[in-house]
């Protein structure tokens, strides 16, 4: 039992450069700021799975953004309101409506259209910041955190030992 | 390139959404069975019960086998029943969670079919409101006419007490009369009284000791003569009080008979009145529990048609996600609400033949459909009317909704059609019913109109109305019904009205009359023998009284007359002595003097 999650883990903690755990988080960032039965969650999830990403980091993200779209979601919601219904836009969407596809990606529901627009145009700063963060970690803060007794318990413990048999 | 590509997790994703679409495929049958069973139930208030449930794929959609929905006052009763429905479903809404069935199509469609067990879900309720007798009923149950002496039974008559307080008014003052009259001096002690008085003032009085001796006894005398009065006044007082007392009681006693009739005419209605409103009596039992089953139906149905017509919910159209966010509908003409029937037709059989109903986008989010909800029911194969066409609209596309029917049966020959009273029956008939009816903000405004032509009653009853009424209802061949509802939709202001009452009435109206005279005479009968049992032997009580009162005036009289008179007799023979004297004395003088001036004269001449 324990051999198995040892290999989950790994197969979940494999691709960990900071690009890649970057890229997860980004994924995650989208997942969680849009509601999460929608179709372009199916083909983020797919890319999420596809890609060579992070799954650790995008599971912990994903958690953690949901977390924080309790709070963003009444201000995404109210971006989606304002795109949806800016005068301006209505031919548009009004055209868009017609195509059951499109109609299918709920574009016309305001949190699903504001949650997308926020998370994408976050995506570029969140992979840049996220990166430089996991870089900075590694070179200043990794050393000090392996001296922690957390850390040393879990090093400690069967189950890690296992894990390090499996990764290595 | 591929460096960035992970085979297995295309795998991993593969396995999620084939797990999910593998448990749409196996669950959603039984799911759907569970949710029809459970939620219908729930909004039926009795066992709505599925054979089975399944997806079907070719076309996209789900089919229900053996739906059995409960009647809930009947529970051995379904209120319908079909052998199968298939509902062909959208897919591309379905992807988004709507449920957009594009076709309904049912098999085997029947309305009030048995039941082989039970499908009541709680405790019977205490009483059967159809056992209940309506308000019209209760009123004309009344009408019922015993025999007078059963009414005299049963009823607490006014006759009796007042003759039970006339006879303790007589025997009270009878008492306190007697021992008044007992202190009064009869006849033989006022010819004593005479004698005594004769005998003390005759004669002449000799001496001063013989006046003051005669004097003692006169003094003596009015005394007795002022305690006799005393007596007879107390007497004469105790009779006038007693005859006010026993007059007042014997009035009451008398007008009591009267009293007794109007309360007991009033009571049993023996008039027309009663016959005034026998149509809503006759239908309104039959038409109140269609319309009440129609509206307990509409009042289930009504929320999941018109969510969106009203203010209070219009936020439950905008779906709410994570508590923000909401579907913006932009113009189209394929709109997809939440869950939509876009058409649906299907035969029924129901008692009058077969039925064809057909029903168009039907939802509860109609302003996103922007199109009200039809239901038009046509008949078909009918056995018992040449035509019938039911159009339900429900259209809550703009404030206010409102929702309305009409309905117009042609020909309709109702074949022992019971109706409200004793075993009364419209045997045969030639009816064209016209309605409608319209709901907007919770306001009914309903009217129909039925004609009967070609009509046939049979049967009557085991009460005098029912009786009355089925022999009466065997002249009329044509009559019209009228129905009016307003008012709010769970509790309307129902009022039937027809020419059918002026056509009994009239009947009615003369055989009800000819049983009151009847019956108003034996009652009059039955309480003037009460009234006589009551007085008795004391129904000149009064005279006696007055009669006794004026005996006592006249020994009253006597004995002033005696004492006052005798005495004054007495006075007079004093006087009338003194002035004799004086008067003897006076002439004495006179003569003396008269002889005196005789006697000068002659001297002087």
């Amino acid at each position: 039992m324990l051999s198995i999650l040892a290999k989950l883990l790994k197969a979940l903690n494999s691709e960990a450069s900071p690009s890649q755990i970057s890229l997860a988080v980004c994924f995650a960032l989208i997942m969680a700021l849009t509601p999460l039965l929608s179709w372009h969650n199916a083909i983020v999830l797919l890319l999420a799975l596809v890609i060579k990403v992070n799954l650790s980091a995008f599971i912990v993200s994903l958690g953690l953004f949901s977390l924080l779209a309790w709070f963003v979601d009444p201000y995404s919601a109210s971006l989606g309101e304002q795109i949806l219904t800016a005068p301006g836009l209505q031919e548009t969407w009004t055209s868009l409506y017609q195509i059951d596809f499109l109609r299918i990606t709920k574009f016309n529901h305001t949190l699903v259209m504001g949650g997308l627009v926020v998370s994408l145009i976050a995506f570029l700063p969140v992979f840049f910041l996220c990166r430089f963060l996991v870089v900075q970690y590694r070179a200043k803060l990794l050393a000090w955190v392996e001296k922690l007794w957390i850390a040393k318990l879990i090093k400690g413990s069967k189950f890690y030992r296992i894990y390090q048999a499996i990764a290595s | 390139m591929f460096s960035w590509i992970r085979w297995w997790g295309l795998i991993v994703f593969a396995v999620i959404f084939g797990g999910g679409a593998a448990f749409f495929i196996f669950a959603a049958g039984p799911l759907a069975k569970l949710s029809i069973e459970k939620v219908g139930t729930m909004v039926n208030g009795a066992l709505v019960e599925v054979d089975s449930a399944s997806v079907t794929f070719n076309p996209l959609g789900l089919k229900v086998k053996g739906l059995q929905v409960t009647d809930a006052k009947e529970p051995m009763r379904n209120t319908l029943e079909l052998d199968q429905a298939v509902a062909e479903l959208e897919l591309a809404p379905l992807l988004i969670g709507k449920g957009i069935i594009r076709e309904l199509s049912v098999d085997g469609l029947e309305f009030g079919t048995p039941r082989k067990r039970s499908g009541a879900v709680e405790k019977p309720k205490k009483e059967k409101k159809d056992d209940k007798p309506n308000a019209i009923q209760k009123a004309l149950s009344n009408v019922e006419v015993p025999s007078a002496k059963e009414i005299i039974a049963n009823e607490q008559l006014t006759t009796d007490n007042a003759g039970k307080a006339f006879k303790e008014s007589y025997e009270t003052n009878k008492k306190i009369i007697d021992e008044k009259l007992d202190a009064v001096p009869d006849e033989s002690a006022l010819k004593a009284y005479e004698d005594e008085i004769k005998a003390i003032t005759s004669g002449k009085i000799e001496s001063i000791e013989d006046f003051q001796k005669r004097k003692a006894q006169l003094d003596d005398l009015k005394k007795r003569f002022k305690q006799d009065q005393e007596a007879i006044a107390e007497a004469r007082q105790a009779v006038k009080t007693g005859r006010e007392e026993i007059s007042t009681a014997l009035k009451e006693l008398k007008d009591a008979p009267g009293n007794d009739l109007a309360a007991i005419r009033d009571k049993y209605q023996l008039n027309a009145g009663g016959a005034a409103n026998l149509t809503a009596t006759l239908f309104g039992s039959e038409a109140g529990d269609m319309a009440a089953k129609a509206l307990h139906w509409y009042e289930i149905v009504k929320p999941y048609l018109a969510s969106s017509g009203d203010d209070d919910e219009t936020v439950k159209e905008e779906k709410r996600v994570r508590d923000s966010g909401r579907y913006v509908h932009f113009a189209t003409n394929d709109p997809w609400p939440s869950a939509l029937l876009r058409h649906s037709h299907m035969t029924a059989a129901v008692s009058a033949g077969l039925i064809s109903i057909e029903a168009k986008d039907l939802t509860h989010e109609p302003k996103v459909l922007g199109r009200p909800a039809l239901v038009d029911v046509e008949g078909v194969e009918l056995h018992s009317m040449d035509s019938v066409t039911a159009n339900l609209v429900f259209d809550h596309t703009k404030k206010p909704g409102k929702d309305s029917l009409k309905l117009n049966i042609v020909n309709w020959q109702p074949v022992d059609f019971k109706l409200g009273m004793g075993d009364i029956k419209l045997t045969s008939a030639k009816v064209q019913i016209k309605a409608d009816a319209n709901v907007v903000r919770g306001q009914l405004e309903a009217q129909g109109d039925a004609d009967f032509g070609q009509a046939g009653f049979v049967g009557g009853g085991k009460t005098f109305v029912e009786k009355e009424l089925g022999l009466a209802l065997k002249n009329i061949k044509e009559f019209n019904v009228h129905a009016d509802a307003k008012g709010r939709v769970a509790l309307p202001k129902v009022s039937i009205s027809s020419d059918l009452d002026r056509q009994l009435s009239a009947a009615f109206k003369q055989r009800l009359n000819a049983k009151q005279d009847e019956l108003e005479a034996e009652l009059k009968q039955e309480l003037n023998a009460r009234l006589e049992k009551a007085l008795g032997d004391h129904a000149d009580v009064l005279t006696e009284l007055q009669q006794v009162e004026g005996g006592l005036d006249a020994k009253l009289d006597k004995l002033k007359d005696m004492a006052s008179s005798e005495l004054k007799d007495f006075k007079q023979q004093q006087e009338e002595e003194a002035k004799a004297k004086a008067q003897q004395k006076a002439d004495e003088e006179k003569d003396a003097l008269k002889s005196k001036a005789k006697d000068k004269f002659k001297k002087l001449f």
